[in-house]
């Protein structure tokens, strides 16, 4: 079978520099991406494809739909980068879904207070509820050095049970009521972009983000310099769930409702934001790459469903999970920070 | 049964001896820490009922709260005693005079559930626990599980036809089908492990997406190729109801078989035996403690990977069988969370292979009890699922029980070694303080 991934191209500027590789998967991917669906459907469709990819309602869903997988990619990074690896991020994309549009019905849609209108509240809300969990989780892995990846399991598994729970006690079912509300494009968009910037600019350029880094690769060395390497690891995990917090109350709110059946409305966000950075190199900008990539996809999906095109939802769905497997597979193991999932002692 | 013995019949290695008080001690500290864990979150249970049963909304308050006069909509009391007392089937006579009701017989509906429950959770938690013990942490049980069931499903209906119709070809069926879903999940288990080997692609990953992968592409090609005729939801047909597992002495809306039962307790016997008494087995946990020494000692540490996960998916797909083969009859869209909750399981019994019975026997309880509460109460069973991620919360920081476990010897009656008491935790001691504090 031809691969037009040409992953061998990739490989080449893997090597080279973070930020090269990163635009370049992103950009390539697409394309790549795009070649494959080209080749697998007749000229006829090729042209409705095309017109799918340039139109702009698959841009706003694209900007809909990457808001919970770049924000929460960008806060997994600040995480993993201080060395606390936090596979919790679908948790703290569940809670703070719910928390918000739960936020929002109690104050009242159009309603608000202090000045606040109520999605501001919501948004603050759900922030809120996703950044305790995190602090819950930077606690159980920093203070009593718990295993990361299964405490990062249990926030996952926690969020997944508290939440429909939660929607139970409030609403009588899983699923919450639409509140008829619905977050722009543009919002989401405007955040996504301010995120990855602010992200970038804090880790490349400033003290804290040089702290960060060394917590993550050589915490030793930060403990020499007199600067406590668990502080800025909390402060690593609980930037993860700020983060998420607005990425899973964006997605929330742009729907209006709170989905808790299954794997909850979050459906995997959360790890393929893991999947995001982990192709991205930990590097902001090739996350937003990444993840407005994975979110296309899905968009360029939903419209083939609308166009009529019987292909079957969940098969496309399955692409971005494929496209991480066979990238894994041809990278391998991606920059992982050298302290990633090890305990800190300090030495006294 | 030579399985019970750990002593020196098959390999009486030097390495052996050395490890086996390690060994011994660090299987008692998990059994403490896992019963403290399964204790507190019961108590974070109660309290998460009594904040929702204030904040929810009842005509009549189901508890008020002595001395506060507080109403609560949900009582957290009769919570637990319906989760534990109604998955057994109401053995005990709560309230009335004479602590055990008569009319019991273990043989009733919820208790038939809670087994079947236990049974699939065995093979579960089997499957991570044999990838745990290679120092691999295998995710995606569950897509093992899915592809194991479909694969188990499509064997017996395409062989069915082509037996008479009986107790033989059921037996046949049974056993072919079962094999079909060890080498579906087994191949799809293989998969993670030959990246992780030889691609040194991240399993934790991998398998979580490989999950996703095994549930989309299952229910594509059910709803394609594979659906029932007329059939409402996603799912294949029935297969012949002597094909599947006979439920003897409970009641067969049960969907339990004693006989999946058994031999779910004769894979954790040879997988004890195989991962403790063999030297592939041997070669399987030095690679999970040191992969490095492991493959100083000669140990092909990539095979090794493969063989393990291999394993591990082959059991999650025999999960599968079981699963279409004693509960639903059927493969369908909506497969419940086994794999996931095989991590649990794996995970309180300290990945030890004996102690995936009575850790998948709790989890039965609290899964039958579910249903009950369910039936029962205005709680939700979503209750459950959140015990079941802070079960794992607890387990997952021993740290904080040796602290408590500090604390209670300091004040408390333990103190026997006092010798090297303060610096670093001595196993010994922390046990016996933190089974003070799950007693209490």
């Amino acid at each position: 079978m031809r691969n037009p991934l040409s992953p061998a191209a990739l490989l080449e500027d893997a090597s080279e520099s973070s930020y090269v590789r990163s635009l370049v998967v992103g950009t390539v991917g697409v394309l790549a991406v795009l070649g494959v669906l080209g080749l697998a459907f007749p000229a006829s469709v090729a042209g409705d494809l095309a017109g799918i990819v340039f139109s702009t309602s698959t841009a706003k869903s694209t900007a809909r739909l990457a808001a919970p997988i770049v924000l929460a990619g960008l806060g997994g990074i600040f995480a993993e980068k201080s060395g606390v690896i936090n596979i919790g991020l679908e948790g703290l994309l569940i809670i703070s879904a719910f928390v918000s549009v739960y936020a929002a019905s109690v104050v009242g849609v159009g309603n608000a207070v202090l000045g606040v209108p109520a999605l501001g509240i919501a948004f603050l809300a759900g922030i809120a509820a996703s950044t305790f969990l995190a602090a819950v989780f930077a606690v159980v892995c920093i203070e009593f050095k718990a295993d990361q990846i299964i405490a990062g399991l249990a926030v996952w598994l926690i969020a997944l049970g508290l939440a429909p729970f939660m929607s139970t006690v409030f609403f009588g079912g899983v699923n919450t009521p639409n509140l008829g509300v619905s977050v722009g494009w543009k919002y989401s968009a405007t955040m996504v972009v301010l995120a990855t910037l602010g992200s970038w600019w804090l880790l490349n350029r400033t003290a804290f983000g040089k702290h960060l880094r060394a917590a993550g690769e050589n915490p030793k060395a930060l403990d020499t310099v007199g600067v406590s390497v668990s502080k800025v690891r909390y402060a690593g995990v609980l930037l993860s769930g700020v983060l998420s917090g607005v990425g899973g109350s964006a997605l929330a709110l742009s729907i209006g409702q709170f989905v808790g059946s299954g794997e909850t409305m979050v459906q995997g966000k959360g790890f393929i934001a893991i999947v995001a950075y982990l192709f991205g190199n930990y590097n902001p900008l090739g996350t937003l790459g990444a993840g407005v990539l994975f979110a296309g996809l899905d968009a360029m999906q939903i419209r083939l469903q609308q166009l009529g095109y019987a292909v079957p939802d969940t098969l496309v769905q399955t692409i971005p999970y494929v496209v991480v497997i066979v990238v894994l597979a041809l990278v391998g193991r991606t920059q992982i920070p050298e302290a990633a999932g090890e305990h800190y002692e300090t030495e006294e | 049964m030579s399985d019970s013995d750990p002593d020196a019949d098959g390999d009486p290695s030097v390495f052996a001896r050395v490890v086996a008080p390690f060994v011994d001690r660090s299987v008692a500290e998990r059994l403490v820490i896992s019963v403290a864990a399964i204790f507190l979150s019961i108590l974070v249970g109660f309290a998460l009922v009594l904040v929702s049963g204030r904040i929810a909304e009842c005509s009549t308050a189901a508890w008020t709260m002595p001395i506060t006069g507080l109403g609560f909509c949900y009582n957290p009391f009769e919570v637990y005693v319906v989760l534990f007392n109604g998955a057994l089937g109401y053995p005990f006579a709560v309230g009335d005079p004479g602590l055990f009701n008569p009319g019991w017989t273990p043989f009733n509906l919820s208790f038939g559930l809670t087994l079947s429950e236990t049974t699939l959770l065995i093979f579960t938690g089997l499957s991570v626990a044999v990838a745990f013990r290679a120092g691999l942490f295998n995710i995606g049980t569950q897509g093992q599980l899915v592809v194991g069931a479909l694969a188990t499903a499509l064997t017996v209906l395409a062989l069915a036809p082509l037996l008479p119709a009986g107790p033989v070809a059921g037996l046949v069926l049974i056993v072919v089908g079962t094999a079909a879903g060890a080498v579906g999940g087994g191949v799809w288990g293989a998969i993670p492990g030959a990246l992780k080997a030889y691609a040194d692609a991240n399993e934790v990953i991998t398998t979580i997406m490989l999950n996703f992968v095994a549930a989309n592409v299952a229910y594509v090609l059910v709803l394609e190729v594979f659906r029932a005729e007329g059939s409402s939801v996603v799912a294949t047909r029935y297969v012949p109801e002597y094909a599947q597992f006979p439920s003897v002495l409970f009641p067969p809306s049960t969907d339990f078989a004693l006989i999946a039962l058994l031999v779910g307790v004769a894979f954790i016997g040879a997988l004890y035996y195989f991962v403790e008494h063999t030297s592939l087995g041997y070669d399987l946990r030095t690679s999970g403690v040191q992969a490095a020494a492991a493959e100083y000692g000669g140990v092909n540490a990539k095979l090794t990977t493969v063989r393990a996960m291999t394993l591990s998916g082959a059991l999650g797909g025999i999960g599968g069988s079981v699963w279409v083969l004693m509960s639903e009859g059927r493969w369908m869209a909506s497969v419940p969370d086994l794999g996931f909750d095989g991590i649990t399981v794996s995970i309180l019994a300290g990945n030890n292979p004996l102690g995936v019975l009575p850790a998948a026997f709790l989890f039965g309880i609290l899964k039958g009890g579910a249903l009950e509460i369910g039936f029962r109460t205005d709680v939700p069973t979503e209750l459950v699922a959140v015990l079941r991620g802070l079960i794992i919360l607890f387990v997952a920081m021993p740290e904080f029980f040796r602290m408590i476990g500090r604390y209670a010897g300091v004040g408390g009656a333990g103190g026997a070694s006092d010798a090297g008491g303060s610096g670093s935790a001595d196993p010994d001691e922390s046990a016996g303080g933190d089974g003070g504090e799950a007693d209490a």
